[in-house]
């Protein structure tokens, strides 16, 4: 059954339609889907650092919005204030967030499970309150519009930056889509190879079992800190793609709200799942950019009402997720097809819950949905 | 869902600065602290009642309390005297907060051992209500008149509005009430048997699943004074507690999360803190929350069980 590690038939024409489905898009699409495309991108990449917390190492964070802030005025102060060339303050910002999510992972190591939850909801809260506290630096609540020294008829001139496409016949939004297409798959990359290695095994270790995890050796105070610096800093990458792609920040673009939907694109598409997050990202920027503004008028302010109800009901019904669910799909139709032998019944029990359990033979719940 | 300027104050003590004699002017932020915290400890108090029953911190409490005030309004504005608006709004409350436990939370199981589960369904609750009242009563805020009107006697020069002086008295009545209910009745005990063994008072009889909706529905009704309270200084929409929310688990973090008491002193301390501080101290000038916030972290940090909570034993 190992053989579920690798890509299986179905998987692999999945991977393919995705894959040329990302490449077509932005050909085929308006410039501002192609924006909103790329808005998808930063949640998903925010999502996928989350889900590293919460959903590999059980660490509950309700303040992700607040890191994604963090990362999107890192970039917006220093390219407006600092006048740096625009991707190395990608680097900067998950720098930044990195520090700022070791800092806040310094007291998670005391505070778990539901208390942690309250915590980041307090920061999550508490953010743009911050931001519209310290305006000097940030604009306050006009928010800061990102501005670099450009040439401009002949003299230097502080103008809004954008995206030059250096390639003919590739518009300048498309040529911003690869960019951020380009960053985004680099950081679920980064997470997948976490995930997978001694590390990421020792993550779930330890949202398992801690004590168990501690007597096998893991350093369960340093992997914990530094899981939570990880996700901020990726965190904050998806901040800093966000900051860049509108060109302006806004306090307003970082309230509670955007860290539940972080938290609702991690479990909808399925915690513990590399892809998951992304998935979940997709599906929850569909429903609000192309869904919600098509229905009637009185049907428009029902998105949050829907979204609500689904995820109630999604965690009751199929807790894990999209990925998940398609996971016990696909192992279900292998089971038929291979006479349901006894022999790996076992194996399949952990491997249906979660992918990365299995390989570990780590003991686990195998039916219930592990934070 | 975006919290307007206005209400980023959470408190209009802000307003009165600047005004009067210094001495005065403290005593004065120190009542519209005590007056808010009086709302805090209500709403602390139907998070109380909830961890006590069921082990679970409600993320949805803020949205629940909303969306029945906003029911109290419905009812005030088909031109009911309030104080039936009020019971209105609590029964409504209680009526939700019945159905939400029976439908979404009693399915979940041991909150402790599913905690981002119940992260996720409250907080699926929390988008449910707020869109549910948005598609109810729209987006434009409504106007809920103060239960005790908008007059103020003055005291030794410091003026304290019957609103402020109301919510002491109600809140007090409430606590008296829950005391009263947990001490005498049998109800009461039953529900104080499920908290501590759920499996021991069910082989005695007690319908465990009935004192546990019992209990959501009772801290959803005493929610609505909370946003009731509330309305009036903050303007009544659909963000209307989600500060609040914040407030009030800094209350009951601080008192202990099982302490009817503590939620109490907690919401008065949170209360006094988060309109005092603001005013002395210039960097938290524009975030009356960020006193909450440190205290919340301080607390948990250091004494995680609050002032009035029972320590948590942990089996290994």
């Amino acid at each position: 059954m190992k053989s579920l590690r690798g890509v299986g038939p179905v998987q692999s024409v999945l991977w393919a339609i995705a894959l040329v489905v990302l490449i077509v898009l932005p050909f085929t699409s308006a410039p501002f889907r192609v924006e909103q495309y790329i808005t998808w991108m930063t949640i998903a990449v925010a999502a996928g650092g989350l889900n590293l917390l919460t959903g590999y190492n059980g660490q509950i964070s309700v303040g992700h919005g607040a890191l994604y802030g963090t990362g999107a005025y890192t970039v917006a102060i220093l390219v407006t204030d600092a006048e740096w060339p625009l991707l190395p303050t990608v680097i900067a910002a998950a720098v930044v967030c990195f520090m700022v999510g070791v800092i806040i992972g310094l007291p998670a190591l005391r505070i778990k499970g539901l208390y942690l939850a309250l915590v980041t909801l307090a920061v999550a809260t508490l953010f743009p309150l911050v931001i519209e506290q310290f305006s000097d630096l940030t604009g306050g609540s006009g928010g800061l519009t990102l501005t670099s020294e450009q040439l401009y008829r002949g003299s230097i001139r502080d103008r809004r930056v954008k995206w030059e496409s250096p390639i003919d016949g590739l518009a300048s939004d498309q040529w911003k889509y690869f960019i951020f297409l380009g960053i985004s798959i680099v950081c679920f990359v980064v997470i997948a190879a976490i995930v997978k290695s001694r590390v990421g095994r020792s993550l779930v270790a330890i949202r398992d079992n801690e004590t168990a995890a501690e007597v096998s050796g893991i350093n369960v105070s340093r992997t914990k800190i530094i899981t939570f610096g990880v996700s901020a800093g990726i965190a904050g990458i998806g901040g800093a793609m966000f900051a860049l792609n509108k060109g302006q920040v806004n306090p307003t673009s970082f309230t509670l709200t955007l860290s539940i939907y972080l938290l609702v694109a991690v479990v909808l598409g399925g915690a513990s799942t590399v892809i998951g997050p992304a998935i979940g990202a997709v599906i929850y920027g569909v429903f609000i950019d192309v869904i919600a503004p098509e229905l009637p008028e009185t049907l428009e302010s029902a998105t949050p009402l829907i979204l609500g109800t689904l995820l109630v009901a999604q965690m009751l019904m199929a807790p894990s997720g999209i990925v998940g669910w398609f996971h016990d799909l696909t192992e279900k139709v292998s089971r038929r097809r291979q006479g349901g032998g006894k022999q790996d019944k076992n194996v399949d029990v952990t491997v249906t819950t979660h992918e990365v359990v299995a390989e570990t033979d780590l003991e686990t719940d195998p039916g219930g949905f592990h934070p | 869902m975006r919290p307007s300027r206005k209400r980023i104050w959470g408190s209009d003590a802000k307003s009165l600065s600047g005004r009067g004699p210094p001495v005065n002017n403290f005593l004065e932020i120190l009542v519209v602290g005590i007056g808010n915290g009086a709302t805090y400890a209500m709403l602390g108090l139907g998070l109380v009642v909830i961890y006590r029953s069921t082990g679970l911190l409600n993320f949805a409490s803020g949205e629940l309390a909303m969306f029945s005030t906003f029911i109290v309004w419905t009812f005030w504005n088909l031109g009911f005297p309030m104080w039936l608006a009020i019971l209105g709004g609590m029964l409504g409350g209680f009526l939700i907060g019945v159905l939400v436990h029976k439908v979404a939370v009693s399915p979940l199981g041991d909150p402790h051992e599913r905690p981002l589960a119940v992260v996720i369904v409250t907080i699926g609750l929390f988008l449910g209500l707020n869109g549910a009242a948005q598609l109810i009563w729209g987006t434009v805020d409504k106007r809920l008149d103060p239960w005790f009107g908008v007059s103020q006697i003055t005291v030794g020069g410091v003026a304290i509005a019957w609103q402020k002086i109301g919510a002491v008295v109600v809140l007090f009545v409430m606590v008296l009430l829950l005391w009263a209910l947990f001490k005498f009745t049998k109800v009461g005990l039953s529900m104080r048997a499920v908290a501590s063994n759920s499996e021991s008072s069910a082989l005695c009889g007690v319908s465990v699943q009935n004192m546990l909706m019992l209990g959501w529905g009772m801290a959803a009704g005493i929610g609505t004074l909370a946003g009731v309270f509330s309305a009036p200084n903050l303007g009544l929409g659909t963000n209307l507690m989600q500060l609040t929310l914040v407030f009030g688990f800094a209350a009951i973090v601080l008192g202990g999360f099982d302490s009817i008491l503590g939620a109490v002193v907690g919401g008065f301390v949170v209360g006094i803190l988060s309109s005092v501080v603001p005013q002395y101290i210039t960097v938290f000038e524009k975030m009356p929350l960020a006193p909450a916030f440190i205290l919340i972290l301080a607390v948990l940090l250091f004494r995680p069980q609050g002032l009035f909570g029972s320590k948590d034993v942990a089996r290994v």
